[in-house]
């Protein structure tokens, strides 16, 4: 499993946690990262800039370090 | 509040249409009030001068006519012949008690040329004998017709006529003159008109010490050394405070002058002053005009004070509707279209962009919905290609299938 896989999965499970409207967050989430989140599958291959990228996003919409 | 906002530029923009517009009422109406309060001031200065104008002409057709039946008396013709002073007083002091409450304090009985001294005064029996040699006196003499006009004595500002009479023969047996003092004048001006009046004498055409007689005599302050110039002779105000003139009486012109607007407890006045001129022509003496414009003032300041609100509530309403409008046709529209926009990158292809309107905005509305249904065939092209996409969690709305069925409703 990849780790941008693996940052989509915990993002999502925050969010269910959270109780905030899911389609919104990852909506966010990926315009401010560049990123589909529904595109991030476990094969997707690892892109370092990608990663830091999605973590900075989590961070400043879920305040979610990652 | 973003400060970098639409929404704050219009309010910044409205609220400085508000300010430039109360601004603006509040320079006209000033302009208004400095505008009218010279126009009331140049009227009551106009109007004072033609008013003391008709009361002058009135005053000497009233002395005028009494003249002419004092002359008419053939006693008091031979008493004044052969120069009976007694006689004469005998004969005219009944008549000029009365004649002094209709105005007439001044009367004076003359001998004829050369000399021309006074016979008998009756408002000072006591005094005589003196030589005058005023302007009129030399032009009765001259003349041997009436003369009327302005005569500034030692002590005293009056209008006086002066005439010759005759004896049987026609030959001149002496001269009868009668005269009203000034302060009659600016209290009947101020009865009539409401505004106050102050008389001013040059000093130059007075001499102190009978000033200072002539202020024992009337009963009223020696006021010489108030102002350097001239004296003020009479007053319808409590005070001479009021009375203020920083200047040479001579330099008045003609018509007058507006001096300045001013306020003194809680009253605002306006002040102007034309000039006094004596039989000669000489201007010898000024009139103060003073005006009340407190009641002007307070209706001018009511009417500002109702345009400023009337202002304030039309462009706070302006403001409020512009905002709604802005709110209802732009901004909602506009977080509308984010939201979707947002929640469609974020998975849910199932909500469309209304296009509401076919404004401006509705133009937009249109293109973001083409682009999210080319996004979301975009999304589909992909997600055929990707054959290990991971479905999302459960939440979510299953990739493939919402693609797939919003693709074939967006082509």
């Amino acid at each position: 499993m990849s780790q941008l896989y693996d940052l989509r999965l915990r993002i999502e499970e925050n969010i269910k946690s959270s109780g905030l409207d899911p389609m919104e967050m990852k909506g966010k989430i990926g315009l401010r990262s560049g990123k589909l989140l529904a595109l991030i599958s476990a094969t997707t291959p690892d892109d370092p800039q990608a990663i830091a990228k999605l973590k900075l996003a989590a961070r400043e919409i879920l305040n979610l370090n990652l | 509040m973003k400060w970098n906002s639409i929404r704050t530029k219009v309010l910044a923009a409205l609220l400085a249409c508000l300010v430039v517009g109360v601004g603006g009422i509040l320079a006209m109406m000033h302009y208004g009030f400095e505008r009218n309060s010279q126009a009331l001031a140049a009227e009551s200065v106009l109007s004072a001068q033609k008013l003391f104008t008709i009361l002058q002409a009135r005053e000497i057709s009233k002395m005028t006519a009494v003249s002419e039946a004092l002359i008419a008396n053939p006693q008091i013709r031979d008493a004044l012949a052969s120069k009976d002073r007694g006689r004469l007083l005998e004969l005219t002091a009944p008549l000029y008690a009365q004649l002094k409450t209709q105005g007439i304090t001044n009367w004076m009985f003359h001998t004829p040329e050369p000399d021309m001294r006074v016979l008998l005064r009756l408002h000072n029996p006591a005094k005589f004998g003196d030589q005058l040699n005023r302007f009129m006196d030399k032009e009765v003499t001259r003349t041997h017709a009436i003369v009327v006009g302005n005569e500034l004595a030692k002590a005293g500002f009056a209008l006086r006529i002066l005439r010759p009479v005759y004896d049987a023969n026609g030959a001149v047996i002496g001269y009868v003159e009668l005269g009203e003092e000034f302060g009659q004048f600016i209290h009947a001006m101020q009865q009539q008109t409401g505004n106050d009046y102050g008389l001013l004498l040059s000093k130059s055409f007075l001499n102190r010490e009978m000033w200072a007689e002539s202020s024992a005599m009337w009963k009223r302050r020696d006021n010489w050394n108030d102002n350097p110039g001239f004296v003020v002779a009479d007053r319808t105000t409590d005070s001479d405070a009021i009375i203020r003139f920083q200047g040479d009486l001579s330099s008045i012109q003609g018509q007058g002058q507006v001096l300045e607007r001013y306020e003194e407890a809680n009253s605002v006045f306006v002040r102007g002053i034309f000039p006094i001129r004596d039989a000669s022509g000489k201007t010898v003496g000024a009139m103060f005009v003073i005006r009340n414009i407190s009641e002007f003032y307070l209706a001018m300041q009511h009417t500002q004070r109702v345009l400023v609100l009337l202002t304030v509530v039309a462009l706070a309403l302006g403001m409020l509707l512009v905002l709604m409008l802005l709110n209802r046709l732009v901004f909602r529209r506009l977080e509308r279209i984010i939201c979707i926009a947002t929640r469609v990158v974020g998975g849910d292809y199932q909500s469309e962009i209304r296009v509401s309107s076919n404004d401006e905005v509705g133009e937009f509305e249109l293109l973001f919905e083409q682009f999210r249904c080319v996004f979301v065939n975009l999304l589909a092209s992909v997600s055929d290609l990707q054959s290990g996409v991971e479905p999302p969690l459960e939440d979510a709305i299953p990739l493939e299938d919402a693609i797939k069925e919003k693709s074939m409703s967006c082509v």
